[in-house]
């Protein structure tokens, strides 16, 4: 399978889970989405279902607080002006949570079908044009440019005496200190880069040499197999609970 | 248009998004601060609107892209970030000469930060609304739901909460975010602002 392929079953995918299908469609939805899983990840998956319970159960947890414990109502009730309940507002909340679990877990799938690509390989391998893959690779890569500026910048701080270890209210009054040393620190080491390092190196040459030539394709391998599936089930996906309704 | 510093620059401000809104977001607090990023690529490219517009609404969409592994709400909100870099550059790069000026003039400097968060915080408030109603009903993941809690529990319906909640909310944040991209933008060394500037104009800025 190619990442393209991938990407393109995620977002049919995506697309479904928010399109609302009714139980069936739910049921189809997931039987599709866990044989995508255990053929293409096999022990993977559980990686993946991991990582969504871990970015969405604290979500869950807020917007419980949030939905159940303080309005007390669901949407629908509010909107219908009835008296609601706590137990329709948890029903609510279970709904979302488990949608937004579907599309994180769905998109930890698909990285983790190509965990042994970099980065670098991974967007080398989209279907996307060189200059949106540069900025992509480069936005990464300043990601992790910036996590170093804000772990000098604070060390340096602290070493100062401005900021303090453990959790303060000088550390609040002084956050504005922190984040304009990580962003002067972030434009010398691009200025840097840009000056000397990247011309001396021609590090935007040869990086454009390997997106161009990372030669993605479309419609390889197992792609020719679950595209197909994907856009075939979410026909009967859209349609499995209209027909039921009819008869 | 889209010269290697700016490249470049697009690249930082969707990592500044990134970096800044993930924290707040995760520490739930009534704001987002996840536009600090397109608003200060908007600024550096200033005077020219065009050039400003394109390279925000590119480090914004970049920096949804990214966050989404994180916020899975984000995403949705990709019109907000359009009409956050279309406000910044018709409105708040007009007062980049303000905020760059030697030596800061505190009265200008505050009352174009207040009129450009307010009316960046209205326009984005309005065009969130419906997002934030018809898809989430109501409540995403960020402390600002608690607004739209407040509002419903008081009687408001779900659009009307969540409208008043973006213009309870959003006005506020979005001063802060000009304020912290004003700021950052002052601090910025002229060098870099020069290398994102068409050859003619160089001069003009140092």
């Amino acid at each position: 399978m190619t990442p393209n392929g991938a990407l393109a079953v995620a977002f049919v995918l995506i697309a479904l889970s928010m399109s609302g299908p009714g139980p069936r469609g739910t049921a189809l939805l997931l039987m599709l989405t866990l044989a995508f899983a255990l053929i293409e990840l096999r022990g993977a998956t559980l990686i993946a279902l991991r990582r969504a319970a871990v970015v969405v159960l604290p979500l869950g947890v807020f917007m419980g607080l949030v939905w159940i414990g303080i309005v007390g109502r669901a949407p629908a009730e509010i909107a219908a002006d009835a008296t609601g309940s706590r137990a329709a507002a948890l029903v609510y909340v279970a709904g979302i949570c488990g949608r937004l679990f579907f599309i994180v877990a769905v998109i930890q799938l698909v990285f983790l079908r190509f965990a042994q690509l970099t980065p670098l390989q991974f967007v080398g391998a989209l279907a996307l044009p060189v200059g949106v893959k540069r900025m992509l690779v480069v936005t990464l890569s300043l990601i992790a440019t910036l996590r170093h500026a804000i772990d000098r910048a604070h060390t340096a701080l602290i070493a100062a005496g401005t900021l303090t270890r453990s959790p303060s209210w000088r550390n609040l009054f002084h956050a504005w200190r922190l984040i304009q040393a990580v962003w002067l620190s972030a434009v010398t080491i691009v200025l840097g880069r840009m000056r000397d390092k990247w011309p001396v190196e021609n590090t935007l040459a040869l990086l454009d040499r390997t997106l161009a030539g990372g030669n993605p394709k479309w419609l390889l391998g197992d792609d020719r197999i679950w595209l197909p599936i994907a856009l075939g089930a979410a026909v009967v996906i859209l349609l499995a609970d209209r027909i039921a309704g009819a008869s | 248009m889209f010269t290697t510093p700016r490249l470049i620059i697009i690249g930082l401000g969707a990592a500044l998004n990134v970096s800044i809104g993930t924290i707040v977001y995760l520490i739930k607090l009534p704001v987002y601060l996840d536009s600090i990023g397109t608003i200060l690529v908007a600024l550096l490219l200033a005077p020219d609107r065009t050039a400003a517009f394109l390279c925000a609404w590119a480090a914004g969409w970049i920096g949804l892209v990214v966050s989404g592994l994180i916020n899975p709400f984000l995403p949705w909100f990709a019109i907000t970030d359009v009409a956050i870099a279309l406000v910044t550059a018709l409105l708040t790069v007009g007062a980049a000469a303000t905020f760059r000026a030697r030596p800061l003039r505190p009265i200008w400097f505050t009352a174009q930060v207040l009129l450009c968060g307010a009316v960046t915080g209205i326009v984005s408030g309005v065009v969130s609304a419906p997002v934030v109603a018809y898809l989430f009903g109501g409540v995403t993941g960020s402390g600002s739901a608690l607004v739209v809690a407040v509002f419903l529990k008081a009687g408001e319906n779900l659009m009307s909460a969540a409208m008043l909640s973006g213009l309870a909310a959003d006005p506020p944040d979005k001063i802060l975010q000009v304020l912290f991209a004003a700021l950052l933008y002052r601090a910025t060394p002229g060098e870099l602002i020069a290398m994102l500037r068409p050859p003619t104009q160089v001069r003009l800025i140092r």
